[in-house]
């Protein structure tokens, strides 16, 4: 063996250990039957992963955050397809302007437009705090929304719609029959990424939280200030399986990887 | 193309609309407070105010420390990776750059708190330290910067990789050996015929660490602690804690000059050597 030849398992070795090896401690920290999040885990049990179903709070931000990764990509995808289609098809006065505009939440940092949306938003227009979630969740997710449909609108052929539309059809009726089939892919893959995008988010939300009403990032970030046991560990481990197994499925079945 | 331009506007304006209100103008009118004096007319006294408070000078050098020392160990580390992760088969390929995307669906929360786990005052890193003898009482490696430059670069390096795979596997292939036929060094083959190729690929991969980095909370959050603070955490502190809404705009809006100004940077740096080399 020479040294450059054990340049590469080494170099892959190291990376890969840095990049996964935290995640599997925490993996085999939430199966502790220790009282302390600890690593090596003392003994072995399933306790804190059970204790993550009883916590109330967990309970009730997990319905949030699954209430808002949905609702507010539905409604981005709502939003964001049709202007996709715009910017894609038709000349549109201003469409930088337009692309600017839908695309700026994610360049400014998250924290800032929570608290924008705090001071201008929830506060004069006395909007719920569940409401001022959904709006920023949504407008968090429709650039991404926006940036995968177009992507695949712009994989397809513009003509056979241009077709179906000589042929007679409306072009409401083209764009359902002809257009979304065949985009169908992309506008999933747009769901998951911006479902997982939501789900992840921390900033946005960090300031939009009223008694009883928290995402989950922000309930275990604040839960993990209190108590230092093992089942934030327990509860990150199953919030990361089913994140990757979401993905995988999608790339399974979706080819997922093209589109973002 | 079609040509209907109420068609299209009808299709865009709801999105343009609804990201405007929701997003655009409370950000503009959060940007402006600092900018604002309450009797009326316009200052700069909250910028002066706030660079004038040596807190606030070492929160904002430790930020942009961070965010350059950041960049540039993900960029080492990424072209070391990157050119390992290259010269592999095919299938291999695939699978160690899943490896390397997996950690990006991971909540950035539990991502974190494993360094907790790891660098703690009971961590793994001080029980090795102590069995080998290094160290007596436990190092305090939590609430610290290197805690957070540790952490941020866990968070964003499969950024910086990715973006380095795709510059390296669009490399002319047989660039490095010609080099190395005309008698250029390891070195030499590096800077004057890797870096150029692929400096696009290291402006974008840099461009998504360094912001990164900067507007990062959770990272320094719960790795640094309430001491150790960035532009992020001590903007959350200013609003949580003190209620200084003006203090809180100037951060945002020297946080939001600084992305755009490390954007537009990097990407002269970029041109700005291509045209060198065209000339010559």
């Amino acid at each position: 063996m020479t040294l450059r030849s054990l340049f590469i398992p080494i170099t892959l070795l190291l990376v890969i250990a840095f990049l996964i090896g935290p995640f599997l401690i925490i993996v085999a920290a939430s199966f502790s039957a220790g009282e302390t999040l600890a690593f090596p885990p003392q003994g072995f049990s399933l306790r804190w992963i059970a204790k993550v179903f009883t916590v109330e709070s967990f309970r009730a931000s997990f319905g949030m955050s699954l209430f808002l990764a949905i609702g507010g990509t539905a409604v981005a995808l709502v939003l964001g397809i049709p202007a996709s289609y715009a910017l894609s098809r038709y000349k549109l006065p201003g469409a930088e302007i337009v692309r600017t505009i839908v695309s700026a939440p994610i360049i400014v940092p998250g924290i800032i437009v929570g608290l924008a949306l705090l001071r201008y938003i929830v506060v004069p227009f006395q909007v719920g705090i569940t409401l001022a979630l959904f709006l920023a969740h949504t407008a968090l997710v429709l650039p991404y929304a926006v940036r995968v449909v177009s992507a695949s609108l712009d994989n397809l052929r513009s003509d056979i719609e241009e077709a179906a539309v000589l042929l007679g059809s409306s072009r409401i009726g083209a764009f359902f029959r002809v257009v979304m089939p065949n985009i169908r892919g992309g506008i999933m893959s747009a769901f998951i990424l911006g479902f997982v995008t939501s789900f992840n988010q921390v900033p946005v939300s960090l300031f939009l939280s009223g008694p009883g009403v928290r995402t989950l990032p922000v309930d275990m970030i604040a839960y993990m200030e209190i108590v230092f046991d093992p089942s934030v560990a327990a509860l990150s481990s199953l919030l990361a399986f089913l994140s990757i197994g979401i993905v995988f499925i999608a790339e399974r079945f979706l080819g997922f990887s093209r589109y973002v | 193309m079609f040509q209907n331009r109420a068609e299209a506007l009808a299709l865009a304006l709801p999105a343009a609309i609804f990201a405007a209100a929701v997003f655009l103008v409370p950000v503009v009118i959060l940007l402006s407070d600092g900018f604002r004096v309450p009797t009326g007319g316009w200052t700069i006294s909250a910028y002066t105010d706030f660079f004038s408070n040596s807190l606030n000078q070492t929160v904002f050098l430790r930020t942009l420390r961070l965010g350059a020392l950041v960049t540039i160990a993900s960029a080492a580390i990424g072209y070391a990776a990157a050119f390992a992760i290259v010269s592999l088969e095919p299938g291999a390929k695939g699978k160690v750059t899943g490896l390397v995307v997996l950690p990006l669906m991971i909540s950035p929360v539990a991502r974190t708190y494993a360094w907790i786990v790891i660098l703690g005052r009971t961590g793994i890193v001080n029980q090795a330290f102590q069995a080998l003898g290094i160290t007596e009482a436990p190092l305090r490696i939590l609430f610290s910067e290197t805690a957070i430059f540790i952490g941020l670069l866990q968070l964003f390096l499969p950024l910086m990789i990715i973006s380095l795979i795709s510059a390296l596997e669009n490399m002319p292939k047989d660039a490095i050996p010609a080099a190395r036929v005309l008698g250029a060094n390891w070195f030499q083959v590096f800077w004057k015929v890797v870096l150029p190729l692929t400096k696009e690929g290291l402006v974008i991969g840099g461009t998504l660490v360094f912001t990164g980095s900067l507007t990062a909370y959770i990272t320094p959050a719960i790795l640094g602690g309430s001491k150790v603070l960035m532009l992020e955490t001590l903007l959350y502190q200013q609003v949580a804690v003190s209620n200084n809404f003006v203090a809180a705009s100037v951060i945002a809006f020297i946080l939001i000059v600084m992305s755009f100004a490390a954007n537009i940077l990097l990407k002269r740096v970029a041109t700005a050597r291509n045209k060198q080399r065209s000339q010559a």
